[in-house]
């Protein structure tokens, strides 16, 4: 009995030590000023190097070179990727912690939550790790069974069900969700005196792993996070990254919806960070398309009409945009733009309603949900305000919580963990819930799908975050073809031709992002717009240019012109370009290069100008047809899924808008 | 050596763990509770009173503490006879939580360890692959488009190729090629860059390319290519001071899923594990896998 004993308390000494070390380590990563490579103290305000307007004809003549410090590599990178450290990721079966996901993203191999091996076919240049900063990393906590949140029953009954997994877990991930979306979560975990030193401690040693990983030139993490307000089911998420490094980082405490629902709080939050640490930060909403009608909304949070000063915080907030993701696809809906005959990607079971469709997607909620039609808005209020609230850019990203971006269709890991390859995966129905009538989303709803790209002049966490403040980005479908796009009223058929096009782009006018000068008297705006296929991938159907802009009552009107296309098609009497062809065989899972071109260059007029009318002008370019990861399912697996299931798409490229307004 | 041992988290946390247990023992002096008492200690009820306040923001009273001891003594009489009953045998949510707490127990023992230099520099020479840096290219190509030229393509490559050779090309020889967003040059370089813009197959080529001399044609996904390396920076080892903090890294991450493994491989190596049934064979044949690790 004695001997027993004596092993039990050298068993608990040991315990006693892993206590310690916990301790230790713990007031470690409380530390806010470790120092740690790499950091970036300098707060000054980087000088783009690109040539804002036309260099004088001075410079132009003597130095042809001297200003060539513009961007020439596109970097590749997702701003939405979330570890194990967001409770719905967690739960649901994501263990990879912040350092894995960093590995994965740079391109290692690893076994993915449902034991298969998984690695990505290329590296990614950037990446941002947005877990939640509801409850960042409680619940590890929850699941543990930190005594400190046992008090409750709820979240002992959650811990419980986490632990026995399956669907218990998958009913505890849809209670929190609704719990969030109703304000009815446990108040321990949002008492900032509880929770508030879990969540600082998981937070702050993901900023100093975010630091360990990033190698500028090589590998770039932005430290960041996703707010994830609800209201009612309706999606105004939006992912906050900064600029600097774990020394400015730590200074703050993630501000989440528990905080507040309203975006102007997360601005206040974003100016405070910016005042105190001397540090940048931008924030990027998503998912449009699941906000019935918020996103693009004419209201403030509070219902109050939005005002000049409204717009000028979101135009500075909120640079970029997410287009697309795994969610679906928020360009815009077939509805609201009939004669764009490129619209069915990304919209089915997406369109029924809002993110946990608790409520219905309605038409009069259509011209405020979807990025087009909030352009559009922008217009009309820049119109009324003197500022465009939505003067936003576009990138893309996967939203992948299964720490794996894998967004190409025959390297397809699905969102949640749940959602990975296995035989019956796509007639999953979504744990998102169910709608009126019962609507209900499936795994073969969600894309493989999307990457943000950035014009950045150096992979470096400064140079990509200044990119996205110029806006001087775009985002695509997952395939990494390269997009050029220019603004400028000087552009000749000739400059499309030129073996050096991005000195000619950025010697007279401006790329993506940008805004037009008033055009003198007889002048139309003239766009370079050029497109490279993805290496590995498919080759091009066309590029489009898709125009917004507000008539002379004051309407915002929208049309897409087909400005060049491969295999010489002639467009048909309807002034259509017949379909490129199709090479797809869904019982292989293949395609053919065969039709279609590698690049695509032209200048293109607008034919409709009128410089009285402020306009948008975006480029999206498509690739020729290709599998869709089902297609890949049903070879791999050997199923055969129901007809309404799509086999096929064309991928896509979205570009930021070069604005025009006659007042700048 | 020895201080090489020293330095073996396992042992450490073997040598701080019996540390602790003798300095335990001595100042308890063996006074070891008997197996049906119960003693709430000073430090317990310190614990029990700290944990109050930092809920309710104020010291428990009297009424409360005693309140506070009664509940602990519940618990503590509820876990023993748990414990004898066998009820922590078969509960799924006690297994993993006690697992769970030996895999912290062995991560956090591993984050705590700093290497020595010489460590890290012997994993640096050891793993000298993964910290290479691959050789670096500077060239410039000229693109002829297979699309557009068709059937002559590889015809006309082969004369400007000629000319270039012979130093008979336009001064910018990108001139002579067809249009593209391919970019003419690459400076400095490095595999996977030159592979996300011009594909794999492509770098993999350019990298076979002599220095100093216009060569090829060499084929990509987009077409063909003249290529002319104007300089490349051998592949090196980098020395330690350079990427130290690169270095450090992947040891702690090598060296935690090693101290996690070595954990559990010595507790394992107390036990023989007999597996029954047709799934005896699975075992055998892991076992022998892990032999061969």
């Amino acid at each position: 009995m004695k001997l027993e004993a004596r092993r039990d308390r050298g068993i608990l000494a040991l315990a006693v030590v892993g206590a310690l070390l916990v301790v230790a380590h713990a007031s470690r990563a409380q530390t806010p000023d470790v120092p740690v490579r790499g950091v970036v103290e300098d707060t000054e305000e980087v000088h783009i190097p690109v040539p804002a307007g036309q260099p004088s004809a001075q410079a132009q003549a003597y130095s042809p070179y001297a200003g060539r410090k513009y961007p020439t590599r596109v970097l590749w990178g997702d701003t939405h990727l979330h570890s194990a450290n967001s409770g719905d990721a967690f739960t649901t079966g994501n263990r990879f912690t912040p350092e894995q996901t960093y590995r994965i993203a740079r391109g290692e191999e690893v076994i993915s939550a449902t034991g298969l091996p998984a690695r990505l076919s290329r590296p990614l240049d950037f990446v941002v790790l947005s877990d939640h900063a509801e409850g960042l990393g409680l619940i590890t906590q929850v699941y543990e069974g930190n005594p400190a949140l046992m008090g409750d029953s709820t979240i002992q009954r959650w811990s419980r069900m986490i632990k026995a997994g399956g669907t218990e877990a998958s009913s505890a991930v849809t209670e929190l969700i609704g719990a969030q979306a109703t304000n009815t979560l446990p108040t321990v975990l949002t008492d900032p005196k509880v929770a508030g030193p879990l969540m600082m401690s998981v937070w702050q040693r993901a900023a100093v792993m975010a630091d360990k990983y990033n190698e500028p030139g090589k590998f770039t993490t932005l430290i960041g996070f996703e707010w994830t307000p609800t209201p009612g089911g309706d999606n105004l998420h939006r992912n906050v990254l900064l600029r600097d490094g774990q020394a400015r980082a730590s200074q703050v405490f993630p501000f989440s919806s528990w905080n507040s629902e309203d975006p102007e709080k997360l601005w206040a939050w974003m100016e405070a960070y910016e005042q105190r640490t001397g540090g940048r930060a931008l924030a990027i909403p998503h998912n449009g398309n699941l906000s019935n009608g918020r996103m693009y909304a004419a209201q403030a949070f509070d219902g109050s009409a939005i005002t000049k000063d409204y717009a000028e915080r979101r135009q500075r907030w909120e640079p970029v945009q997410e287009i697309v993701q795994m969610k679906g696809a928020s360009e815009s809906h077939p509805k609201l733009s009939p004669s764009d005959e490129f619209l069915e990607y990304g919209i089915a079971g997406w369109e029924l309603g809002n993110l946990t469709l608790g409520g219905k997607l309605t038409p009069e909620m259509m011209p405020t949900s979807y990025v087009r039609a909030g352009f559009m808005r922008g217009l009309e209020h820049e119109a009324k305000l003197g500022v465009n609230p939505f003067k936003s850019g576009i990138i893309g990203s996967s939203d992948a919580h299964n720490a794996l971006p894998f967004v190409e269709e025959d390297n397809f890991f699905g969102k949640f963990p749940g959602q990975e390859p296995r035989a019956d995966r796509w007639k999953d129905r979504s744990s998102t819930g169910e709608g009126e009538g019962g609507a209900a989303r499936y795994t073969w709803q969600y894309l493989a799908a999307g990457y943000a790209a950035v014009w950045a002049t150096e992979n470096t966490r400064e140079a990509v975050f200044d990119a996205m403040k110029r806006r001087e980005t775009y985002g695509t479908s997952g395939t990494r073809m390269t997009v050029r796009f220019f603004g400028g009223y000087d552009y000749t058929p000739e400059d499309a031709q030129s073996r050096y096009m991005a000195e000619v782009g950025y010697s007279k006018g401006v790329p993506m992002g940008g805004d037009l000068k008033p055009a003198a008297a007889g002048k139309a705006p003239t766009f370079l717009v050029a497109a490279m296929k993805d290496p590995q991938g498919a080759n091009l159907d066309r590029i489009q240019i898709v125009k917004g802009w507000l008539d002379a009552s004051g309407t915002a009107q929208e049309k897409v012109y087909d400005v060049v296309w491969s295999d010489d098609r002639k467009p048909g009497q309807d002034g259509k370009l017949p379909p490129v062809g199709d090479t797809v065989d869904v019982a292989r899972a293949t395609y053919a290069n065969t039709i279609g071109t590698a690049e695509l260059a032209t200048v293109w007029k607008d034919p409709d100008f009128k410089p009285g009318q402020r306009a948008f002008y975006y480029a999206r370019v498509i690739e020729i047809p290709t599998p869709r990861w089902t297609a890949y399912d049903q070879v791999r697996f050997g199923v055969k899924m129901s007809a309404d299931v799509p086999m096929k798409q064309q991928e896509r490229a979205w570009t930021s808008p070069i604005w025009y307004s006659p007042s700048i | 050596m020895i201080r090489r041992l020293l330095r073996e988290p396992l042992l450490q946390f073997l040598l701080i763990g019996t540390g602790l247990f003798l300095v335990y023992e001595a100042i308890d002096g063996g006074r070891l509770e008997a197996p049906r008492e119960i003693v709430i200690s000073e430090a317990r009820i310190e614990a029990l009173a700290e944990n109050f306040a930092s809920v309710w923001m104020r010291p428990p009273t009297a009424v409360e503490l005693k309140g506070l001891i009664d509940d602990y003594v519940a618990e503590e009489v509820y876990y023993r006879e748990a414990i004898a009953m066998g009820l922590d045998q078969d509960d799924t949510v006690i297994r993993r939580r006690l697992r769970q707490k030996m895999e912290f127990i062995s991560e956090n023992v591993a984050d705590s360890v700093e290497p020595i230099e010489a460590e890290l520099q012997d994993f640096l020479v050891q793993n000298a692959g993964k910290f290479a840096r691959p050789a670096e290219l500077s060239f410039r190509q000229v693109y002829l488009s297979a699309e557009r030229r068709g059937d002559t393509v590889r015809a006309d490559a082969e004369r400007l190729l000629a000319e270039l050779q012979a130093g008979r090309g336009p001064a910018d020889p990108a001139e002579a090629g067809d249009t593209t967003l391919l970019p003419a040059t690459m400076e400095v370089a490095s595999p996977q860059q030159i592979a996300s813009a011009f594909g794999e197959e492509f770098a993999r080529q350019v990298d076979e390319t002599p220095v100093g001399q216009w060569s090829g044609p060499i084929e990509s996904t987009f077409g063909v290519h003249l290529v002319r390396v104007d300089e490349r920076v051998a592949a090196d080892a980098p020395m330690l001071v350079e990427i130290r903090p690169i270095v450090l890294r992947e040891w702690q991450a090598e060296h935690r899923r090693r101290q996690n493994e070595s954990f559990l491989a010595a507790l394992r190596g107390k036990y023989e594990v007999r597996v029954e049934g047709p799934a005896a064979e699975l075992l055998a044949v892991r076992d022998a896998g892990s032999a061969v690790r």
